[in-house]
């Protein structure tokens, strides 16, 4: 659904993107994430076909974002991080304007605000001004407004921030349902701990590149991540995992962090070959906190 | 007309208790006027504020319409939708200025009934289109000069939307006086000489239809303008066509009029058609002083350029060039045509080199814009330093007597004649490498959110 080959985008004394590729399948929600000025704005904005790249190609459902612009507009919804409303019009005037202003015919704007409504759970504030909306009701407003012309691609920056807990929850069940009714997502957050409970891949930016050169899986049923410990440290248990043909993601001498089939007798057999190596295995479990160990295992090295 | 922007300006401009208060304010004023004698008629009462609500606030109104959008962070919503270009700039010069317009439309009804009931209808007619057209003109010139700054800045302070409304407020102030030129009754009230007819290209044109036409056509033309810059906005290419029809049209526009044709230029038998070449060259080289000072001088674009030209697609590089760039090739050209038919026409060295030190002048001028825009209010140091290069310096050569160095400084004839052309170029050169310096990315990287584009 999306594709970006080669992505450089420069500031008049700066460059902000450095050869970003990346791809984003369809009816995927895709985390973006990396430090403050990595990027991540600079990159949802060129997806968005708002900022034009210096060189490389971003396409959107298989337009490219320099030729036709106006086109990927049509099929895409934007909340930016600092986003307004219009304060002194009602939530159902809010979300006509964003209806009418998406293209929809006269005649179907009434049921596409109500399914937006519906949607973001505004449909008992269509009344309320938009200026007397709490955060949490203010954020579901733009995304109503956003997805009211059920856009194909919907990129949101940073949704989650100045949300409380119960907000936030409500916004990861909401993105879910926009991804199960067939939208593709790309969201920017700092918070990872909500990320691991929508999206299926993350992608770190930093200094303007991906880190690792490629998304990281963040959720997978089949093969989970996780982490072994043992009692006393052995310089060779990295190398003892690779060859025993398992997937490392992290290690050093006391733990790794590995990719490995859910299947039982699986994990028994492998545990039974490590102590059976000598390795003194304290603890094998699945990793409770993996993006965020993710994410800090890769920012900082350095992008690829 | 009636697209989502305009409806959205309806709910919010065109509220009942706006409405109400508008007529009850307008209704007093108008009863005042009838009933406070002869010196102030219901009339004149709506002639003036309709000044001050479609012209004065009404552009400050056009001015805002956009700013207003940055500024509420309302404007990336917009960009994203599907409304067209043209819909959309409409949608902003009308939706804003709805209840200026309301107010004006019971001033103009005021004035058409005082006008006929007072027997005047032709001239109230025509002072009608007038009232329409100057209203217009003000708010479109106020939203093109907005539409003209969001691509410099994202930040706009009271001051910058006061500047838009003052451009609106001053081509006002031009479509009326060009009015009063052509209107024999309002030039005599005034005590000035009204204009029957105008020289332009040979011919004596009535001056009426004339100078009505060029409003029409001027005004047109801030409407384009307008429309393209908002097209820019939307992300969609414009394409060099337009801005090269704007120069031929005011190349041949400023160049058909005998009036302005150097007095002693036409002593010294010079050709007319070089004549006409030299008010087209000044036009473009004015038109590429004023672009350049207001358009942003996007050095990320101009390393685009480069890297296209190198490539080879040259094509490509000239479909996205500068309203600036544009001007100044076209004053180039127009100047080489000049010095061309000078010589062709056996007039010798010196007006050639008046003309190539001239072309000088502007490579250098424009390239010290370019150099500075890598700074802070880098035009105002750009303006400061042209000041010290127009005015200061020779000031001071003349003061302490080296009068023969001020052809340095500003196109004047110098001895030997190619002297003052050569060190012009000279200056030219090193303002066009310090610009090229500016422009090459530096190395230090730092990575920061975007401007606002």
């Amino acid at each position: 659904m999306i594709e970006v080959r080669d992505l450089v985008y420069e500031y008049p004394a700066k460059r902000a993107l450095e050869g970003i590729s990346l791809t984003v399948p369809p009816q995927t929600i895709v985390a973006l994430v990396g430090p403050n000025g990595a990027g991540k704005t600079t990159l949802l904005r060129c997806l968005a076909a708002l900022e034009p790249p210096y060189s490389g190609l971003v396409t959107i459902d298989g337009l490219d974002t320099r030729e036709h612009p106006r086109e990927i507009h049509t099929r895409l919804g934007y909340l930016p991080d600092f986003y307004g409303l219009y304060d002194e019009l009602t939530v159902r005037r809010c979300l006509t304007y964003a209806a009418w202003s998406h293209g929809i015919a006269a005649a179907a704007v009434d049921g596409a605000i109500t399914k937006a409504a519906e949607r973001v759970g505004l449909s008992d504030r269509m009344e309320s001004r938009a200026g007397d909306l709490s955060r949490g009701l203010r954020q579901r407003l733009g995304i109503g407004q956003a997805i009211v012309h059920e856009p194909k691609v919907l990129l949101l920056d940073e949704p989650a921030a100045g949300l409380d807990p119960q907000a936030r929850r409500d916004l990861s069940i909401l993105l879910i349902s926009l991804r199960d009714a067939g939208m593709t997502l790309v969201v920017s957050s700092h918070i990872l701990a909500e990320l691991e409970d929508y999206c299926s891949e993350m992608i770190i930016i930093e200094d303007g590149k991906v880190v690792g050169g490629r998304p990281i899986k963040v959720k997978d049923v089949e093969r989970p991540r996780y982490l072994i410990e043992i009692a006393t440290a052995r310089a060779d248990f990295g190398d003892f995992l690779k060859e025993a043909g398992i997937d490392v993601m992290e290690v050093d001498e006391h733990h790794a962090l590995i990719t490995h089939t859910r299947n039982a007798a699986a994990r028994a057999k492998l545990v039974r070959d490590l102590v059976t190596a000598g390795f003194e295995v304290s603890s094998f479990g699945e990793s409770s906190r993996a993006l965020e160990e993710a994410y800090f295992s890769q920012v900082g090295k350095g992008a690829a | 007309m009636m697209g989502p922007e305009f409806r959205r300006y309806l709910w919010l401009e065109l509220t009942p208790r706006r409405i109400v208060f508008m007529v009850a304010i307008l209704a007093l004023v108008f009863f005042a006027a009838a009933v406070s004698g002869p010196s102030w008629t219901p009339y004149s009462a709506a002639e003036t504020i309709y000044y001050l609500i479609v012209v004065i606030w009404g552009a400050r109104n056009a001015g805002l319409s956009i700013v207003n959008e940055i500024r509420d962070r309302t404007w990336d919503l917009q960009r994203l939708s599907s409304i067209g270009a043209a819909e959309m700039a409409l949608g902003k010069l009308f939706g804003s200025t709805i209840y200026n317009w309301f107010g004006g439309a019971i001033c103009l009804a005021v004035m058409l009934v005082y006008g006929f009931a007072h027997g005047t209808p032709g001239s109230t007619i025509l002072d009608f289109i007038y009232y329409v057209i100057v209203g217009l003109v003000a708010q479109a010139a106020a939203l093109l000069a907005s539409l003209v700054a969001i691509r410099r800045r994202s930040v706009h302070s009271r001051l910058d939307v006061f500047l838009y409304q003052l451009l609106g407020v001053i081509a006002a102030v031009a479509v009326a006086y060009v009015w009063e030129a052509a209107d024999p009754e309002s030039a005599l009230l005034l005590g000035r000489k009204s204009t029957d007819v105008i020289p332009w290209w040979g011919a004596l044109v009535s001056a009426r239809p004339f100078l009505l036409l060029s409003l029409a056509i001027f005004a047109g033309w801030i409407l384009t303008g307008c429309y393209r810059e908002m097209r820019r906005e939307l992300k969609m290419e414009n394409g060099p066509l337009v801005w090269v029809g704007f120069l031929v049209f005011s190349g041949l526009y400023v160049a058909g009029f005998d009036a302005w044709l150097p007095h002693e230029a036409v002593m010294a038998n010079w050709n007319v058609i070089a004549l006409r070449l030299a008010l087209a060259s000044t036009t473009f080289a004015a038109l590429t002083y004023a672009m350049v000072l207001l358009e942003p001088k996007d050095r990320v674009l101009y390393r685009w350029y480069a890297g296209q030209i190198i490539s080879g697609r040259i094509s490509r590089a000239f479909g996205r060039l500068q309203a600036w760039l544009i001007a100044y090739g076209a004053a180039v050209l127009i100047t080489i045509v000049l010095i061309w038919w000078l010589f062709a026409k056996g007039f010798g060295a010196f007006y050639p080199a008046i003309a190539v030190a001239g072309l000088g002048f502007l490579t250098r001028d424009v390239s010290i814009f370019v150099f500075f825009s890598a700074t802070r209010r880098g035009d105002f140091a750009a303006i400061v330093s042209l000041f010290a290069l127009y005015v200061l310096i020779p000031a001071i050569l003349e003061g302490v007597g080296l009068k023969n160095m001020l052809p340095f400084f500003y196109p004047t004839p110098s001895n030997p004649v190619w002297l003052g052309p050569a060190v012009v170029w000279v200056e030219a050169s090193i303002a066009l490498g310090l610009a090229a310096s500016r422009i090459t990315l530096g190395g230090k990287r730092m990575i920061s959110g975007p401007s606002r584009s």
